[in-house]
């Protein structure tokens, strides 16, 4: 079964071709092909985590097949699967089997459905082939076509302007945060010599990789799974991304690619466990992006970009837990996290769906209207904030345990996004579904989604309910997804049941008060607003990390046209052109040396020459009786000379 | 008389005949000095004979040969200014210069 496996990413791709070819012959009008392959990647999914957990199968297991040789390296095609890849696979094919499901009825009748069906399963064999691969030459490949699948999903409906914008804004943030792909793989490669990642971590667990050249790439690759991952200060993108569909928001946004660097993190934790710096980056941009996302959720009135706020917030998490040297909560939380937020993006795409804006201003009052849409975004929203027993508890508790057990200060700041996390989320759960409603005639015109949309939900959200607590019992998840390497630093020792009370008593408490300001008194929040006015701005503003990356593409466009100009008017006029005018000045004088110099001392030779002929020519005059006197008189001499001598 | 006497006879006859060939237009006159030049040198042969070598006729013979050669040379030589004279319509050699480059 495991021998199978590669088949999983070339089934989905020719899933994508087939609909996009013959979609309108099939069912569905291809969304059953779609559904079809990711049932059963789910299916062999579901089966090798079973076979893992329960010993039947041996990891981690390796096949590739050679592709190509340069120099003395090889680069392969091939599978990679250990514990990291089946938690990672079960997540991918789960999310994305359910998202295509519920697409069916929130999609019904756009006129690019084929397409987006076509899209949506291009992702996940890009996802699948990122989670599989065995080469990270591959990986990166993979990589970049999950990019250009997000930057297309976004875009989905592209003739709204800002929809187009957000997609050109998602794929080009993303990639300067790839800039230092290939630079990191490169500095990879020079260590280790090969792209193979069983290979890389083989060298990385025996300390094989110079520290600093293993810190540099780790930071350099960190720097990808952060644009990726949407951490400080690539996380931009990720708000606007909300422009395209919500199933692609659940899907791309929440649960899969926005993982994908967490999971890259993951996948090399050998080669971070050998710097603590690049191990303290990581911790510390996590952690700031835990608060910073979450104090930006706390003003958001957009529904979906509350979420995609608390998505970056719990991303920052987990980037936070595997800087922290938790490994396994924080791939815990990723597990986690992806079904519930996912959960949360679709009971968001529900409400959308019924009345069609995503102002939470307009809303209020429909969990009357959407009594499942309501339920399971509540089931989601305890999990997400930790509150007992549900998911998120189990494994954000272990991620705060983890930041304590590092440093007490990552733990405070951990502590303080969990608390705003529960605020926010009760703020949006009442202003959406409490209280009255806002906007009467979008109340009016709400219904309960169809049960292609509702049946969805409700299975992520007894997933939300209860992965937490199943994955916990045996230590299972554990047992699966391990680091057995050695960390950098010592931990040091910390009760987590005492982690766990405090954790749940504030998220209580937060999302109690509220729950309760925004419910009772939603004159308070208001007052609120007005009072602390430049705070609010700084938030809205996003703390100016929009307008500091215009300010950036516009100082690269004035330099670009500095450097037009100086190229224009320096190099091209004065250096080439001046260069052209002193050749020209140069080959005249030297032509009239070669005419009057050159050529004449020539032309002299040849008139000596002629002259001296002529003069020669007088002795000849062609009478044989001048050369007999010649030869007369010679004879003469010579017996002049005789007889004198 | 002795042998300088013919030998200075010789001489002059020698001198006018070369004389004649440097000097004269006429390619028949040229022919006619060349014939004196070689009676001068046919009057050294009997006159060395003669006085060197009284008894021996070796000196004879020899002239006997000069003779007939410019005999020979004489016919073959107005044959070729006869030749020349049809073509050119001249006897002066200074017109005969039709291999000049």
């Amino acid at each position: 079964m495991l021998e199978y496996v590669f088949i999983l990413p070339l089934l989905s791709f020719a899933a994508a071709g087939l609909i996009l070819a013959f979609g309108r012959w099939l069912p569905l009008k291809g969304a059953s092909a779609g559904i079809a392959v990711a049932a059963w990647g789910f299916s062999q999914a579901l089966l090798l985590f079973v076979k893992a957990i329960r010993g039947g199968i041996t990891l981690p297991y390796e096949v590739s097949i050679p592709w190509f040789s340069f120099g003395g390296s090889q680069a392969t095609l091939g599978v990679y699967v250990d514990g990291l890849t089946i938690a990672m696979l079960l997540v991918v094919t789960a999310v994305s089997l359910l998202v295509q499901i519920y697409s069916t009825g929130y999609m019904h009748g756009d006129p690019r459905f084929k397409r987006f069906y076509a899209y949506l399963s291009l992702f996940t064999a890009s996802m699948l082939g990122v989670t599989l691969t065995s080469s990270m030459m591959v990986f990166f490949m993979c990589w970049e076509l999950v990019g250009v699948c997000s930057y297309l999903l976004i875009g989905f409906w592209f003739e709204k302007q800002s929809a187009a914008y957000a997609g050109k804004k998602a794929f080009i943030t993303t990639k300067l945060g790839d800039l230092g792909f290939l630079i990191g793989l490169l500095c990879l490669f020079y260590a280790t010599g090969t792209f193979e990642i069983s290979k890389i971590l083989e060298l990385a667990h025996a300390g094989a990789i110079p520290a600093a050249v293993a810190g540099t790439a780790a930071i350099l690759l960190f720097l990808v799974a952060a644009g990726k991952s949407a951490q400080f200060p690539l996380f931009i993108w990720l708000p606007d991304a909300m422009e395209g569909p919500s199933p692609v928001s659940a899907l791309i946004h929440a649960a899969t690619m926005v993982a994908a660097g967490v999971y890259m993190v993951a996948r090399l934790y050998a080669v971070y466990a050998l710097s603590p710096a690049a191990m303290n980056v990581v911790a510390w941009t996590g952690a700031l992006t835990a608060f910073m996302a979450a104090s930006l959720a706390l003003t958001c009135f957009d529904l979906k970009r509350v979420l995609a706020f608390s998505t970056v917030s719990q991303l920052g998490y987990m980037m936070m837990a595997l800087g922290a040297g938790a490994f396994t909560a924080g791939m815990f939380h990723l597990t986690t996290h992806a079904y519930f937020k996912a959960l949360l993006f679709l009971a968001a795409g529900s409400v959308i769906h019924a009345v069609h804006t995503n102002d939470m201003r307009e809303m209020g009052g429909l969990r009357h209207k959407m009594p499942v849409t309501y339920i399971t975004f509540l089931l989601g929203t305890l999990a997400l904030t930790g509150i007992p027993p549900f998911a998120g508890f189990f494994s954000k508790d272990e991620v705060l345990a983890a930041a304590l057990a590092r440093n007490p200060y990552l733990f405070a700041v951990g502590a303080m996004a969990a608390a705003m996390t529960a605020f926010y989320m009760a703020r949006a759960l009442v202003m959406t579904f409490h209280g009255k409603p806002k906007d009467a005639q979008k109340y009016d015109h709400a219904h309960e989604s169809p049960a292609v949309m509702t049946g969805p939900l409700i299975l992520l959200a007894a997933v939300s309910v209860v992965s937490g607590w199943v994955l916990t019992r045996h230590e299972m998840f554990e047992k699966l997804v391990n680091f057995e390497g050695a960390l950098p630093f010592e931990l040091h020792h910390v009760s987590h049941g005492a982690v766990a009370v405090f954790s749940s008593i504030v998220a209580a408490l937060s999302m109690t008060v509220g729950a309760w300001l925004y419910k009772a008194r939603p004159e308070i929040p208001a007052l609120l607003r007005e009072k602390f006015s430049p705070v609010v701005e700084m938030l809205e503003k996003r703390y100016w990390l929009d307008a500091f990356f215009l300010k950036l593409v516009d100082i690269g466009d004035r330099l670009s046209a500095f450097m037009f100009s100086f190229d224009f008017n320096f190099l091209d006029q004065v250096v080439i052109d001046g260069w052209a005018w002193l050749t020209l000045k140069l080959s005249r004088l030297q032509g009239w040396l070669d005419d009057h110099v050159v050529d004449a001392a020539v032309d002299v030779t040849g008139a000596a020459t002629l002259s001296a002929g002529r003069v020669a020519r007088l002795a000849q005059t062609g009478l044989i009786q001048n050369y007999l006197l010649f030869v007369a008189i010679a004879v003469s001499i010579f017996a002049a000379i005789a007889f004198a001598g | 008389m002795t042998l300088s006497h013919y030998l200075a006879l010789s001489g002059v006859l020698f001198a006018i005949g070369l004389f004649g060939v440097l000097t004269r237009r006429n390619v028949i006159g040229i022919l006619m000095s060349i014939e004196l030049m070689l009676n001068a040198a046919n009057i050294n042969f009997v006159a060395f004979n003669r006085f060197l070598y009284p008894g021996r006729y070796e000196g004879h013979l020899t002239v006997i040969f000069i003779i007939t050669l410019a005999a020979a040379e004489v016919v073959v030589g107005l044959a070729l200014v006869m030749a020349i004279y049809k073509n050119l319509k001249s006897v002066y050699v200074e017109d005969y210069n039709i291999l000049k480059g």
